[in-house]
């Protein structure tokens, strides 16, 4: 017993930190045994579920092997609905980030109103998918629309837009820019007034112009921003639904049809839910992609950083 | 030309540019509202009623016949409430325990938790229903809100508001013999308020505009959200009524593009700095 002291001060401090363990442990309890039950759970019987037959009502699950996803190889309603999916997500990404950037270049010249303009852009972003999809449903009517009616107004020819399976999922596509754009040009923005200005000062100096700087500064100091853009609107592109849901239920000819409206339809209209479960994990396979492109490109950028 | 001309020249297409873009963002808020004021007739008019030839509550008596908004708003509002309540609350002791602890499988709880954003409602849909239909939750509130009664990135971004938290200040509460959890509610969440009304702007916004799983889980009418009942508004049959439709849609966006008017410097800051809901 020569250092008392110390070995209390030691033991206070052995029985702090178990303490401290309980606590922690308590505290995330609450967290981790409702994501178990309802989050991770439900992924887990996913991927269970679309090996199997299963009859809710019946409350009969039978195990058939791979069929499901044989048979997702065959459907060609699926596959449309996978290739529109595709479609909409390599349209809409590269545009509304190309048209982000575009405006988020003009809102980094200093002029008036500037606040007010921003806050006009970001509007869709805050505002109802349903709701908003329902008010350009009204305005794309063939007869009665806006649209329509403007550019019989200029002498140009209407459109069918929802109408026709030719330009159904470009319309779909023009919506989703509109309520995704603002959202882009404001990250575009910040990462635009994270460039150091000496960047541009020393490119004036050595004769470069505006657009050579936009080209050769710009964008490739934007990169990490492009990566996270790109891979954060993929990410919801792939499980676009609400405005699909609202502007044309998948129509006509499921030429709008995508993967999350037909998983809907199998589950929850036809009750096929085993099968929804393998479409379900397709789309999964999707989201993983685009997540390890984000961790192949991301740990790219802290090298160069 | 000279450099003033040329410069005041390049300012006037500028505003041109931002203008007219900003014309086309706002044309279906401005057309919204309008159709919803009009006179039938203006509606369909050629060439179109920009300002409506008298203004007209008809269309909004119609869609209160047809749809009982309030319930919708009141379900929108308990359902969103309940969501963002519990998420704060379990994400604030949470996020205190990744930030302040050192505890044995720290990280790999960590990364459950965020490992769920990557795994969203849309792949989990199924399974979710089928595990609330054997436990009696479906068209319940319980059922909506199953899925949102914590949120990862809640958790995530509460962690890190606390961890800008000097250590000092919780360690000289702790000698003056606080309690773990009375650390939390009376000294950290003082503390990270920004934080804690960023997330609770961020969820509430998502809560409310969510469509998907709510309209998965609940059949009756009488439990339909906002954007539920405004999707079922429209009649399936074709009969086409834009007047009362643009009203309803009025109806449940109004409260919400007030808010942003109001705060939308705020919201802008806080959406775009944090992403939205995960």
């Amino acid at each position: 017993m020569s250092t008392p002291g110390r070995r209390t001060f030691r033991q206070t401090l052995g029985r702090l930190r178990s303490r401290h363990i309980l606590h922690a442990y308590l505290f995330i309890a609450p967290v981790i045994l409702l994501f178990g039950l309802f989050r991770i759970l439900p992924s887990v019987q996913t991927l269970l579920y679309s090996f199997f037959k299963v009859e809710l009502i019946k409350g009969r699950f039978t195990f058939i092997g791979l069929d499901n996803f044989r048979d997702l190889l065959t459907d060609e309603i699926f596959q449309r609905a996978t290739l529109n999916t595709m479609k909409y997500v390599v349209t809409i990404v590269p545009v509304s980030a190309i048209l982000g950037l575009l405006l988020a270049v003009l809102f980094n010249a200093k002029f008036r109103c500037q606040e007010f303009f921003k806050a006009v852009y970001f509007s869709p972003m805050v505002t109802s998918t349903v709701a908003a999809a329902m008010v350009w449903w009204w305005m794309y009517n063939p007869q009665f629309g806006i649209f329509n009616v403007l550019l019989k107004l200029v002498g140009l020819p209407e459109q069918p837009w929802l109408m026709s399976s030719h330009t159904a999922l470009t319309s779909v596509i023009i919506f989703s820019i509109w309520k995704t754009l603002g959202y882009n040009m404001i990250i575009y923005l910040a990462g635009l007034q994270a460039i150091p200005p000496q960047f541009y000062e020393a490119a004036t100096i050595d004769g470069a112009g505006p657009v050579a700087q936009f080209f050769r500064i710009t964008i490739p100091l934007l990169a990490p921003t492009t990566t996270f853009i790109v891979i954060y609107n993929s990410i919801l592109a792939f499980q676009v639904f609400d405005q699909v849901f609202v502007l044309t239920g998948g129509g006509p000819a499921n030429s709008t049809n995508v993967v999350v409206l037909d998983l809907y339809r199998q589950a929850f209209e036809r009750y096929n839910f085993g099968y929804a479960s393998a479409e379900a994990m397709v789309l999964f396979l999707f989201i993983l992609g685009v997540t390890l492109l984000q961790y192949v490109y991301s740990k790219r950028y802290e090298v160069s950083y | 030309m000279s450099r003033p001309v040329l410069r005041s020249l390049a300012t006037l297409n500028l505003y041109l540019l931002v203008g007219g873009v900003a014309l086309l963002m706002i044309l279906p808020f401005y057309w919204m509202i309008a159709t919803a004021f009009m006179p039938a007739p203006d509606i369909i008019a050629f060439p179109p009623k920009w300002i409506p030839t008298r203004l007209t509550l008809e269309h909004f008596a119609v869609a209160f016949a047809k749809a009982p908004w309030q319930t919708y708003y009141w379900n929108s509002f308990v359902v969103a409430v309940a969501s963002v309540g519990f998420s704060l609350l379990f994400g604030l002791f949470a996020g205190y325990a990744f930030a302040v602890y050192r505890f044995p499988l720290q990280g790999f709880f960590f990364f459950l938790i965020l490992g769920t954003l990557m795994v969203p409602v849309q792949v989990t849909s199924v399974a979710l229903y089928i595990l609330l239909a054997k436990i009696g939750w479906v068209d319940t509130f319980l059922g909506i809100l199953a899925p949102n009664f914590a949120s990862a990135f809640g958790v995530f971004m509460l962690r890190q508001g606390i961890k800008q938290i000097p250590v000092d200040l919780i360690e000289a509460a702790r000698i003056d013999g606080a309690g773990e959890v009375r650390i939390v509610l009376t000294i950290i969440t003082p503390l990270i308020k920004t934080t804690l009304a960023t997330v609770a702007m961020i969820l509430f916004l998502g809560s409310w505009n969510d469509f998907l799983w709510p309209v998965i889980v609940i059949n009756s009418s009488d439990l339909r959200t906002l954007p539920v009942g405004i999707a079922l508004f429209k009649d399936p049959y074709g009969n086409i009524n834009y007047g009362p439709l643009m009203a309803a849609t009025l109806i449940s966006t109004g409260p919400m593009l007030v808010a942003y008017v109001l705060s939308q410097k705020y919201m802008i800051k806080g959406i775009a700095l944090t992403g939205l809901k995960g």
